[in-house]
Parts: C-alpha cells; structure tokens; sequence
C-alpha cells in the first residue's frame, strides 16, 4: 500500500456521509485540504496587512509582493480594462499556488492533481470570459471566430476551426495544471519507493534525485499556478478588448 | 540615531530594488518555461475537443465513422492553429 505511487491521489470521506439531492456531499480529504489552503491564505494575508508599516515586516513584504507580481501580470497582459478583476485573478492565482505548495508537504494532498478540481476553475472562467465578451460586445463577440481578411470561401472551414480552437481553452487550461502536478507527485513517489527498496547499499542515488525531483516540483507548482492566471488574463483580454 | 535611521531606509530601498529584480527575472524565466509546458496540451486538447465533437455529432446522425473523421482533422487543424497563436503571443513579449 505504501509503495503503490498512486495511493496519494485517493479521496476518501471524513466524517459523515452527506447526501443532498443524490449528490454525494461528504467533506473529504479534498475539501480539507482546500479548506486548509483557504485558511491558510487568509491568515497569511491578514497578518501581512495588520501591520501597515512603512518599512515592511517579513510577512507584509511577501503580500506586497504579490500584490505587486499579480497587479504587473494583469496589466501587462490585459491592459487598464482588466483592473477590475484583479480580486478574481489574485484569489485564483493564491488559491493554486497555496494548493500547489501544501501538495508538497509530506502526508499532505495535492487538491490540483485531480482533473475535476482544475476543470471545474476552468470551465468556470470559460463560462464567465464568455459571458463577459458577450455583455461587452453583444453579438459582435462572434467576430473571434471570423479572423478577418479570410477568402469567403473558406470561412466555414476556418469558422469551425476557430470554434474548435476556442472551446479547446478549458481543457487545455485544466488538463494542463491536472498532468503536471498528478506527474510530478507520481514521479516523486516512484523515486522514494526506489529508496527503500534498494536500501542502504544502491538506495542513494535516487535519493539525490528525489531530492532534486523536489526542487523542480516546488518550481513547477509555482510556474503551473502562474501560467493558469496568466492565461486567465488572456482570454480576458480577448474578451474585453475584441480586436481580430 | 540619524545616521542608523538614514542607513536603515537606504538598506529597505536598495534590498527591495533587489527583490524587484529577482521578481522580475524569476517572472520572465517563468514566462518561457510556461510557455513550453504549454505548447504540447494546446495541440493535444483541440485534437480532442475535436474528436469529442465528431464523435457526438455522429451518435446523432448515424453517420458513425464519418463525422469523426472530419472533426479529427478539423481539431488538428485547430490544434496546430492554437500553437501557432501562442507562438505569435511570446514573439510579441
């Protein structure tokens, strides 16, 4: 049971069984764990705001610092248009990364390594950046899908492409997060099953790459969360600023 | 008094310069390799919106293997212009 590298990803009940409707609504090691994240960011960022000094503590200075990282982001990427929903991009950056890094600790659960938790922020943002595009531009938002300067007679065919292309964004986006961290934490655990089953005598060379493995992780948990947000403020900016 | 007080605050300045600067390079670097983890599932998932797509659209005409066909290549057709789209993005930055 120990061995098998898969075992991490099981989602088990806590507590008692809830069920509304036919809906299983049990809380489980998932909801903790997104629970604790949420807990977590929120006591991180109220300590770094109680304080408002002008030489920064160590903990203000870090909620600067995101601040400040996810505020260049936007508008870099989304323009002056996009400031309003810098709330919805923070929370969702800080909310995976915060998933992503208690993923990392041992004995914990990485709520992003399962496809229904990152398919369900993505399809989430597709819904709302459709809708947006939609409240902003009325109808005209179905240019997106006639690039202009195309033969009449082939904007069927490239139409169809371009829906296809377009509705490919939430998978893209979820499976994407999902594959990275479910490797990354599958790979990790097949190493240090090699460490304990090679012993002392071969058990230290994949030790070291686990421990390398680790750093990688940790680099690829924070570049996974940013590349969600940053391809958040993409599809925003295509949204709000309709030029094709 | 004065003196530690001017040196602290040149301390703070120069310390967040630095940490801007790292902010930034750790923010680019981020952008690269972001973008290369990207590639791969942006061509993998208009293939399979694609399929998914075919494969419906045949379940409700009866058309079985035709449909899927079709859609199969329009979603490597989408596929490769998802790329392609991404790839004029980074050449933008």
């Amino acid at each position: 049971m120990a061995t098998n590298p898969m075992h991490q990803f099981n989602v088990h009940k806590i507590g008692p069984e809830i069920k509304i409707g036919g809906i299983d609504l049990s809380f489980t090691n998932a909801s903790l764990f997104m629970l604790f994240s949420a807990i977590l960011i929120l006591l991180f960022l109220l300590f770094g705001t109680k304080e408002k000094k002008i030489v920064p503590g160590k903990i203000q200075l870090i909620s600067e610092m995101l601040y400040g990282f996810v505020a260049k982001m936007i508008s870099d990427t989304a323009g002056k248009k996009a400031k309003p929903y810098f709330p919805f991009i923070f929370s969702l950056f800080i909310f995976i990364l915060f998933c992503n890094m208690i993923g990392m600790l041992p004995y914990s659960f990485t709520v992003t390594s399962h496809i229904i938790v990152t398919l369900a922020f993505a399809v989430f943002i597709f819904v709302g950046v459709t809708i947006l595009g939609f409240a902003i531009h009325g109808f005209k938002y179905l240019k997106i899908f006639v690039p202009s300067g195309v033969p009449i007679v082939l904007l069927p065919i490239i139409m169809i492409i371009e829906i296809i292309s377009y509705l490919s964004r939430p998978i893209s986006l979820s499976v994407r997060l999902f594959a990275n961290m479910m490797a990354g934490h599958t790979m990790l655990k097949v190493f240090g099953g090699f460490v304990i089953s090679l012993g002392l005598v071969a058990g230290w060379l994949p030790l070291t790459f686990s421990i390398a493995l680790t750093g990688l992780e940790i680099l690829v948990a924070f570049l996974q969360a940013y590349v969600f947000a940053i391809l958040t403020c993409i599809y925003l900016n295509d949204a709000l600023n309709l030029h094709h | 008094m004065n003196d530690s007080k001017d040196l602290e605050t040149r301390l703070k300045i120069a310390k967040s310069k630095l940490r801007n600067k790292e902010i930034k390079d750790t923010g680019e670097k981020g952008v690269f390799l972001g973008n290369a983890f990207k590639l791969g599932t942006e061509l993998v998932a208009a293939v399979v919106v694609g399929v998914i797509i075919g494969f419906i659209l045949d379940n409700w005409f009866g058309t079985k293997p035709i449909l899927i066909i079709i859609f199969f290549i329009f979603g490597s057709a989408a596929g490769i212009l998802n790329v392609f789209k991404a790839a004029k993005r980074m050449q933008e930055k």
